[in-house]
């Protein structure tokens, strides 16, 4: 059986309600799985896709 | 032919790669490049195009596997530009940055990237992402295409 680490130490995988929680920020895509046993949050995982990063935009290449 | 007004195509990469300074530079401590790293920040943090260096005002706690100052980015991408008139220099780390069985000290939307091996720890640019929290949990920050669209860090 698999078990997964928590707050409470490690715990059967078939012992926990998993959600999985999807996101859309501004310019990120963010993936989140609550973990909880008996109701409570026990874990959460999170996973934070940086859609594109910044830029600095200067003068044209041509004047 | 004819001469042309312009920026200069590698202009734009050797900004990346530190090969000119208008102003006072500093001693480099050799022919390689820096090392780079990602710290996160508490949504009560200040952290901004008005950030000019790493700090630990606001930082996640040094606690659930967070170490002050943040972790380290991989970087097997040199610098690279493309694009024809509009051409933009860019770079992105080579791999998600993550923290293992990490237990935030609060909630957090920000990651500086600064410069670690600049005596100073020059920031370089704040990315948010929403208010996170992790439990006993991974966190990862995965990078996007390293192109002339979506990279890090990308000049145009």
């Amino acid at each position: 059986m698999a078990h997964v680490l928590t707050t409470k130490g490690l715990i059967e995988r078939a012992e926990l309600e998993v959600n999985d929680i999807i996101t859309e920020e501004e310019n990120a895509r963010v993936f989140a799985t609550e973990w909880r046993h008996n109701g409570e949050l026990v874990r959460r995982d999170v996973n934070v896709n940086i859609l594109a990063g910044v830029q600095l935009a200067g003068e044209q290449e041509t004047m | 032919m004819a001469n042309t007004q312009a920026i200069c195509k590698s202009f734009r990469v050797d900004l990346l790669n530190g090969i000119h300074a208008f102003g006072t530079t500093v001693t480099r401590g050799g022919t390689s490049a820096d090392s780079f790293k990602m710290a996160l920040y508490l949504t009560t943090a200040t952290i901004n195009a008005d950030t000019g260096a790493y700090t630990a005002t606001g930082e996640l706690a040094a606690t659930g596997n967070y170490t002050a100052g943040g972790n380290a980015v991989t970087n097997g991408n040199a610098p690279s530009n493309s694009g024809g008139t509009g051409i933009v220099a860019f770079w992105t780390p080579s791999a998600s940055v993550t923290w293992s069985n990490l237990t935030s000290s609060g909630s957090f939307d920000c990651a500086l990237l600064y410069n670690d091996t600049n005596a100073s720890d020059k920031a370089v640019a704040a990315f948010t992402f929403g208010t996170q929290s992790v439990t006993s949990g991974n966190f990862s920050l995965t990078m996007p295409t390293n192109d002339l669209s979506t990279g890090l860090i990308r000049i145009s």
